[in-house]
């Protein structure tokens, strides 16, 4: 049991780094949030929209979904493979090297060194550094697979293979370019294949970082906090072959209208309308398991967490596929429904499974009972409600904006200026940077509790007067 | 489950599902690539200059992509208000894939804060206005959100960086000959990087023809139909507003200092004495290239945008008529604007 302490404390490594950057990256985005109301709070030339924006997302992305990502595939992989880490030693390693990391990514970002490809905006020193981290995790993943205890792979095994596999191929192809300094380069490709090329990456590292990892946490999480086993094991293998056979060929439908070839777009739409099937296999199969004994929705704190994940990652593979359809995106992209479909899937698919997971692993790893469960709830309220208010209300601006934007009178002339369009964002502007501060509060009573669920398993182990040990689940 | 089931087998797996995801990868992605459509050019398209392309890395750096997109889409109210519908040809109205061949990466983005740029050089030629606006853009724009960037002006261009660039897209295929490298020193003496920004957004949409048709001969003796029609006025001044003039000349057309001229003054283009209403028509009609026809150079890069396309000959003869009567009131007043 022991050999697990070294690794275990590797994985809560991961989650506090994970925690702390989470913080951050929701703290620039609320700052972000007000400069959009009042260009005043930009502060050149280091602290404006255009250098802060990328600071937020890659802030998330990498730090607290990828620092999530490391930590809890390592606590899944050695559960289900019923050994610890084959190279335990790299995994600390890998630890240190991802903090420091994130902090050159921030700085280089604040510096304006960037690609200009959404969510690949590093420039190539860091690429490297990502790369060489990615390797770290798959070094690791593969090598304790390898080795396992148990024969067969669950099902959270298959999409954290699925993912490390993906993931390494979108970024390497996404991330090619002529260096001509330290802190800038020319990507390879140009133009329309550019763009064709940035969005296979950008959607799909959407899919295989935020979609596939959250469902390895979601696989093995859900049954372990309820006590109730996936409902269908067959589902979960046509679900999990068809979304990562389908999510590839769907890129393009960030680029419907725009001058990339009709045939490319269309084949996307296909393929994104498709996606639902196996989006919402999971989905299904998530409802039914917890179907089997829905008292534990009262029961068991945890439940909820879940159930309220996988509920907004079924809403948000549907009204994702309505968007990629023409005749919904001529309307809505380029307007701000598209931040409230983001953060539909960021703040209610992705950060709830994250801090469920959290609350899960860090109580066992520590040898202990969550600190406050009356707080986890009041978490997942806020959470809650910060994120409706958020995507409700970037909803409605959107479609009002798009809808200023094509509105004509009967000769054909436009009834607004772009700037009638912008005014009437503000009040929606302001709605949106109150539901960011109640999520925002939301997170800090996250992280309160688990800091003080940790204090309380060291508290808890020295009054037993004996060297700390470890619980396995 | 079978012994021989591959969820035993994570070699097996893993190249089952690299062949999985490869599928979409390869059909969507490295297919097209290697297709003479994703490599188009549309002809006589020319690189960046230098000055324009240490715009464009400014542009990058300052992160301009995450607010303003830079493609305008077959849509036809997205067409009228990026003013394609100027342009001869009609494949010229919305952006067209051949226009970015050197574009290393798109620009295109993916949300609109504010407005797309992929037509500025033809919407706003100004480059006064947009020296006024990213020095402070709430100035011309009142309500914008957009940030100030002043301080670029206290950023010296530095040759060598620039040649670099050049240097670097040129082992991309971008056709930088070695005179264009060596000329670059001379280019960027004594400029700043918001001249180069200014540039770069000047820049945008040039390698397609989206002029409006121009106004060709200038009658001077030409009169104003509508000089004296009440109707008429009132309109010339909806026609004002809604085609955004204010946002350079000002509300009253009473101008803005270092953005654009006072047109309700005595001078016209920047000398005395003023000129009769068929000027007026001929510069809104053809924008600054009408200045060569009627003598008189103005400021050397005049920014004045075409409205022929959008704006029928009675239009401008009614915004025309407005500015006249415009005039009138302020000598009434005895304070003429401006001055």
């Amino acid at each position: 049991m022991n050999d697990y302490r070294y690794d275990y404390r590797t994985v809560q490594g991961f989650i506090l780094s994970a925690m702390f950057w989470g913080v951050v990256g929701i703290l620039l985005g609320l700052l972000i949030s007000v400069q959009l109301w009042a260009p005043a709070a930009n502060f050149a030339p280091y602290l404006t929209y255009g250098r802060l924006r990328p600071v937020h997302t890659n802030g998330l992305i990498f730090g607290l979904g990828v620092g999530a990502i490391f930590g809890l595939f390592y606590y899944i992989t050695m559960r289900l493979c019923k050994r610890p880490l084959l190279f335990p030693r790299l995994a600390r390693v890998q630890l240190w090297l991802f903090n420091a990391g994130i902090v050159a990514a921030a700085v280089s970002l604040l510096l304006g060194q960037t690609q200009s490809l959404e969510y690949a905006e590093l420039e190539w020193p860091l690429d490297l550094a990502i790369v060489v981290l990615w390797v770290m995790l798959a070094v690791n993943v593969f090598g304790t697979i390898l080795k396992r205890r148990e024969e067969q792979m669950y099902v959270s095994l298959w999409y954290i293979v699925a993912t490390v596999i993906t993931i390494a191929i979108l970024y390497v192809v996404n991330n090619l370019a002529v260096p001509v300094s330290l802190g800038k380069s020319y990507p390879l490709f140009a133009g329309v294949n550019s763009a064709n090329v940035q969005w296979w990456y950008g959607h799909n590292a959407v899919g295989f970082l935020l979609t596939t990892p959250i469902l390895a946490m979601f696989y093995y999480f859900l049954p372990k906090s309820t006590g109730l086993p996936i409902y269908s094991h067959r589902l979960s293998i046509v679900a999990f072959w068809s979304l990562i056979f389908a999510y590839l060929w769907t890129g393009a439908h960030h680029l419907v209208y725009t001058p990339l070839p009709d045939w490319i777009q269309t084949l996307a739409i296909v393929f994104t309308m498709f996606l639902i099937a196996p989006s919402w296999g999971s989905v299904v199969n998530g409802y039914y398991t917890v179907g089997q004994d829905w008292t534990r929705m009262r029961s068991n704190y945890l439940t909820k967490f879940f159930i309220l994940g996988i509920t907004f990652y079924g809403l948000q593979t549907v009204q994702g596929p309505t968007q990629g359809l023409r005749v919904v995106s001529q309307l809505i992209h380029f307007t701000d429904w598209v931040p409230g479909h983001v953060h539909m899937g960021t703040m209610g698919w992705v950060t709830m499974i994250i801090c469920a997971s959290i609350y899960y692993v860090v109580p066992r790893i520590n040898g202990t009972e969550l600190y406050s469960e009356k707080l986890a709830n009041v978490h997942f309220w806020l959470v809650l409600v910060g994120q409706l208010l958020f995507s409700i209300t970037m909803w409605i601006t959107g479609i009002r904006q798009g809808w200023m934007w094509k509105a004509t009178d009967e000769a054909g002339k436009l009834e607004y200026t772009f700037m009638d369009g912008v005014i009437g964002n503000y009040p929606y502007w302001h709605t949106r940077t109150l539901a960011g501060i109640i999520f925002a509060a939301g997170m800090v009573v996250f992280v309160y509790n688990v800091l003080m669920t940790i204090r309380k398993g060291r508290a808890a182990q020295a009054a037993a007067g004996s060297a700390p040990t470890t619980v396995a689940a | 489950m079978s012994e021989s089931s591959i969820y035993r087998k994570p070699v097996a797996f893993a190249a089952l599902a690299t062949v999985v995801v490869l599928a979409g990868t390869i059909a969507t992605m490295a297919y097209p690539m290697l297709r003479p459509e994703l490599h188009p050019k549309v002809e006589g398209l020319k690189p960046l200059s230098p000055l324009e392309l240490a715009g464009r890395d400014v542009y990058q750096r300052e992160g301009c992509v995450n607010c303003h997109t830079q493609t305008v889409r077959p849509l036809k109210s997205e067409v009228v208000r990026y003013k394609g519908n100027r342009a001869p040809e009609p494949s010229g109205q919305y952006s067209l894939a051949g226009e970015f061949a050197y574009d290393h990466p798109f620009l295109w983005g993916s949300k609109r804060t504010g407005p797309d740029l992929a037509f500025e050089g033809w919407i706003k030629p100004s480059k006064d206005w947009h020296y006024a606006h990213f020095e402070d853009p709430q100035k011309v724009v009142p309500r914008s959100n957009m940030p100030k960037y002043a301080f670029l002006r206290r950023n010296a261009l530095e040759a060598a960086k620039v040649q670099a660039s050049m240097r670097g897209l040129r082992t991309l295929g971008v056709p930088y000959t070695d005179a264009d490298l060596a000329a670059v020193p001379a280019v960027v003496e004594g400029k700043t990087e918001l001249d180069a920004l200014v540039a770069y957004t000047v820049s945008l949409g040039k390698a397609v023809n989206r002029a409006a048709a121009g106004g060709g001969e200038v009658d001077l003796e030409a009169p104003n139909p509508f000089a004296t029609d009440v109707a008429a006025i009132a309109k010339g001044k909806a026609l004002f507003d809604a085609n955004a003039c204010s946002a350079c000349h000002g509300d009253e057309a009473q101008g803005q200092e270092g953005v654009a001229p006072n047109l309700i003054d005595d001078r016209f283009l920047g000398a005395s004495p003023d000129l009769p209403d068929a000027a007026y028509f001929a510069m809104i009609k053809g924008g600054s290239d009408a200045k060569k026809a009627l003598g008189r150079p103005g400021v050397p890069d005049g920014g004045m945008a075409a409205f022929g396309g959008d704006l029928s000959d009675d239009d401008i003869w009614a915004i025309v008529a407005w500015l006249r009567n415009q005039k009138a009131h302020e000598a009434a007043e005895g304070h003429p604007g401006g001055h």
